[in-house]
């Protein structure tokens, strides 16, 4: 094990990760409606040492109700529509739906007009929006720190 | 290459039965069972069979009887027809609901009686960044008796939506059922094109694509050991293995400029061009990653509580793995030496011998092996790979072109079938993606019983199977 941690502290040097200079924090949750799984890949991207979210005050929790922020990887699939409302219920206010990735920002969506919801704008009230197929780590931090900070999303 | 031999055999519907137990008899191995829009009462159906680089294409003008007896492999594939186009299976009884949600819960569980039995429900959304899909545990306490698998909540309706579609779009449906095994499904539907085209690779087409799908496997098991490090809490583990994955997605990242090497697969030629100072330090880093991996594998070997998680939890016996038709990894690890990648003549594996553990039992300690004995002999395949530069390439002409196109690759996750038949002006009628999630998953639900309800999102790490391309 202590070769695992060694190797992790070398990597952490190496990554030479900037230190957090604002403080605030997001408790994040994530739902996935019909993803491909590359966003969720690289969501979960954001928590590993090249990364660390959790420096700057972004964690993923394991409830809405737990959550300020409802994280939604996918287009909305006819079948995840009510899961999706559900969780967007359960959260307590003031409560933030953040599209993470193409799908669910609607863009160049693939798939079947019968197995697909409305579009996820449509649904719920989108405040953040993080564009990619899928977003790197980078951009998907960026982009939520900018609105955890009240500053305009990364171009 | 000289193409895969291919076979189309038509039957009746009265002779489905027969025509599917003669094809087992003379030991051709089922691939998969699908259906197909026909101009007349109900749908056509399909099934694919291989042997040794053999393909057989059974299709029948209609469904009239099961064939679950004699392949239980074909359980979800006839579900499936059955909910999305309406096939009927006389003798699939209960023929329970699979890609339909709005059957009542008996239709789509087992009924599991008896004192202090109760279900637990979990998902379809989970507790942590995981995709959507439903189980329902029927325990006593924590021991598990029987699991119902309810997926399909992320279906999109893929297949559908790339009927009519000229090829180049069909492929994008094909590559993104899955972002992680995107590689795979898009050489399967390249592959199964050029089948039907009459259209062989190239040595340097081969070696492209073989190059791209070994990345992709890269990434993947490294990905899969650390999220098995997570399912037992030991994070050192899943912090070097996520460390580690994140340095082989730079490299895709360099190579094609998408981490998960997306778009870099296309029908009847590649575009990827890897100069000899590229390849030169495309082989010194993975070397460098070769070096670490090796180190953090020996301290997982070492890592003793562990070790001891791993042991005696989730088995699948080689007998349940080979009647169930497993797949990849998990095949492997309960000891059946089945891999696409050994009968592969359109990719550059050679003399590729299937990883099976030393010690097969198929609890999750072997398939975790399989992984981890994997990635060396991967990364000393992408070696050899790259010896020398590569220039763009195409598929030649090298057979007859027809209507259907069948193509088996070995996707991280384990063989994936891809089936298509092309229209009037090369669009495609029907695409069909059977993919090694897909296969695992019902082989999954057959391992968890017996086991403790704890214990499931470990077995369910060992097998890592994905939604997405489950669910299409």
């Amino acid at each position: 094990m202590f070769v695992l941690l060694r190797q992790l502290q070398r990597l952490r040097r190496d990554a030479a990760l900037t230190a957090p200079r604002r403080r605030g924090s997001l408790a994040l949750r994530h739902i996935d409606v019909g993803s491909c799984n590359a966003c969720e890949h690289e969501l979960t991207a954001v928590s590993s040492p090249y990364y660390d979210m959790a420096r700057h005050g972004l964690g993923i929790v394991a409830s809405p109700r737990h959550a300020d922020v409802l994280l939604v990887t996918g287009p909305v699939t006819t079948r995840m529509r009510e899961p999706l409302l559900k969780a967007y219920e359960s959260m307590p206010e003031p409560r933030t739906v953040a599209a993470l990735g193409d799908c669910a920002m609607g863009c160049g969506v693939l798939g079947d007009v019968a197995a697909l919801a409305p579009p996820l704008d449509e649904l719920l009230p989108v405040a953040v929006r993080i564009p990619g197929c899928p977003p790197s780590p980078d951009a998907i931090a960026a982009h939520l720190l900018a609105y955890l900070h009240g500053e305009e999303p990364p171009a | 290459m000289t193409p895969e031999r291919f076979t189309r055999r038509d039957v009746a519907p009265a002779a489905w039965r027969g025509e599917v137990a003669a094809a087992l008899a003379d030991g051709w191995r089922f691939a998969g069972l699908w259906a197909e829009a026909a101009g007349g009462d109900g749908p056509a159906l399909r099934a694919a069979f291989h042997r040794h680089g053999e393909r057989l294409l059974l299709a029948a003008p209609a469904a009239r009887d099961t064939i679950v007896d004699l392949v239980p492999a074909a359980g979800w594939d006839e579900r499936e027809a059955h909910d999305l186009h309406g096939a009927a299976f006389a003798g699939h009884e209960p023929l329970r609901a699979l890609v339909d949600h709005d059957a009542p819960t008996p239709q789509w569980t087992v009924p599991v009686e008896g004192r202090d039995v109760f279900q637990v429900a979990v998902g379809p959304t989970h507790a942590g960044v995981i995709e959507s899909g439903h189980f329902r545990f029927h325990v006593v306490g924590e021991r598990v008796l029987h699991l119902d698998l309810r997926l399909f909540y992320k279906h999109r309706g893929l297949e559908r939506a790339a009927e009519g579609r000229p090829v180049t779009d069909a492929l994008r449906h094909a590559e993104r059922a899955c972002g992680a095994d995107a590689v795979a499904n898009a050489i399967a539907f390249a592959h199964a094109v050029e089948d039907a085209r009459g259209l062989v690779p190239t040595p340097d087409l081969a070696r492209a694509r073989t190059l791209l799908a070994e990345l992709e496997r890269l990434y993947n098991h490294l990905n899969d050991l650390s999220a098995i490090c997570a399912g037992v809490g030991f994070a050192p583990g899943t912090m070097a293995f996520a460390g580690l994955k994140e340095r082989a997605m730079r490299l895709n990242a360099t190579l094609t400029g998408h981490r998960f090497l997306h778009g870099s697969v296309r029908v009847g030629g590649s575009g990827l061009a890897i100069s000899a100072p590229a390849a030169s330090e495309l082989r010194s880093a993975l070397a460098e990653l070769r070096a670490e991996t090796r180190r953090a594998w020996r301290e997982l070997q070492f890592a003793g509580s562990v070790q001891d998680r791993f042991d005696g939890v989730g088995v699948l016996a080689l007998e349940d793995a080979r009647r169930l038709g497993a797949v990849g990894p998990a095949a492997r690890a309960a000891g059946l030496a089945i891999d696409a990648r050994t009968d592969a003549p359109r990719l550059a594996y050679r003399e590729l011998v299937p990883a099976v553990p030393e010690q097969p039992g198929g609890a999750v300690a072997a398939p975790v092996e399989v992984r981890g004995a994997g990635l060396p002999v991967g990364v000393d395949l992408l070696d050899e790979l790259l010896a020398a530069p590569l220039e763009p390439s195409v598929a030649e002409p090298g057979g007859a072109s027809r209507r259907d196109g069948l193509a088996l690759v070995e996707s991280p996750r384990g063989q994936t079938l891809c089936a298509v038949a092309l229209g009037d002006g090369g669009v495609v009628d029907r695409l069909h993606l059977r993919t090694g999630s897909y296969a695992n998953w019902p082989v999954l639900a057959h391992v968890v019983p017996g086991n403790l309800l704890p214990d499931f999102p470990l077995i369910n790490k060992s097998f890592e199977l994905c939604y997405a391309c489950a669910d299409r």
